[in-house]
């Protein structure tokens, strides 16, 4: 239970915090400030959620990775913060569909070098 | 070669994006899935947690610049429109529906892509069942995700403005 318990907080933060500060941080510092809010932002979020573990990824299963999160965040912080609607969700749709197939695209060639490639790490993080 | 140039310029409206945007979109979380994927572990291994936290700054920072950098500040301070009135874009992950369409983060295709990857990987006769494993661990993180999402969008009812666009987001052509 405490672990679920983790993996919803530590998703919620890290969703929150992510769209709380980065669209700011552009606002104020440009292309520079979208760079430092990664390095602020993600690094401590990954630090919390996949170092730690409050993110529940037991050993030798699938990982579960704080994106899921931080996707889900995007989707439902825009609903309400520029309170578009089913229409504007509708519109997002495509991309999503694109993002999903290109990341998944991603998966599939980085399993194919990694094969060959011993020297790459297992997925700790990410 | 005039043909090709005139399909990737042509705006697809059931998509509501340009053929281009398709392809720009695509390429971008490609990119992002394939490089996290194979550098991020090896720097947690390499460096332990220091390696994880110089990751989020080069490689989701940086792919963050690729794939989201936005019209506006540092690129151009009028959000230019383009021919179909759309606010340019700069990003190689196009945002849907332009300031009304929810955003669609590159983290959508980083997970994907490990979890994709993680599939690849599964010693033969286990895949369904890390597959089922892994599901309600990743729908209790898309739920914690817009939890958190949703309070912090709560701001705009507080009259904030958000990157100079109009609270009611134009509709598309």
């Amino acid at each position: 239970m405490s672990r679920r318990l983790g993996t919803l907080t530590g998703a919620a933060i890290c969703g929150a915090v992510v769209f709380s500060v980065w669209p700011e941080m552009w606002k104020s510092y440009g292309i520079f400030g979208g760079w430092m809010t990664a390095a602020v932002v993600i690094s401590i979020c990954w630090y919390m959620n996949h170092w730690l573990g409050v993110i529940d990824n037991p050993e030798g299963k699938l990982w579960v990775d704080q994106g899921w999160a931080v996707g889900a965040a995007g989707i439902a912080w825009a609903m309400v913060r520029w309170q578009g609607g089913i229409d504007a969700f509708a519109a997002c749709l495509p991309t999503l569909g694109c993002c999903l197939i290109g990341g998944a695209l991603g998966g599939v060639f980085a399993y194919q070098v990694k094969k060959h490639l011993p020297g790459a790490g297992k997925p700790k993080g990410g | 070669m005039h043909e090709l140039a005139h399909w990737l310029g042509t705006y697809n409206s059931s998509l509501g994006l340009y053929n281009a945007a398709i392809l720009t979109t695509i390429f971008g979380s490609f990119c992002v899935s394939f490089t996290v994927i194979l550098c991020w572990g090896r720097l947690v291994q390499d460096l332990g947690p220091i390696g994880g936290m110089l990751s989020a700054a080069i490689i989701i920072g940086t792919f963050w610049v690729m794939n989201h950098k936005l019209p506006g500040f540092g690129i151009h301070p009028e959000l230019m429109k383009s021919a179909a009135g759309d606010t340019i874009q700069f990003g190689l992950i196009q945002q849907g529906g332009h300031g009304g369409a929810p955003w669609i983060d590159m983290g959508w295709a980083v997970a994907m892509g490990i979890w994709v990857c993680g599939l690849c990987e599964s010693p033969a006769g286990t895949l369904n069942r890390r597959l089922a494993e892994s599901l309600p661990r990743i729908a209790l993180v898309i739920l914690g995700g817009l939890i958190g999402g949703a309070f912090a969008g709560l701001v705009g009812y507080t009259g904030a403005e958000l990157f100079g666009w109009p609270e009611t987001a134009p509709q598309h052509p």
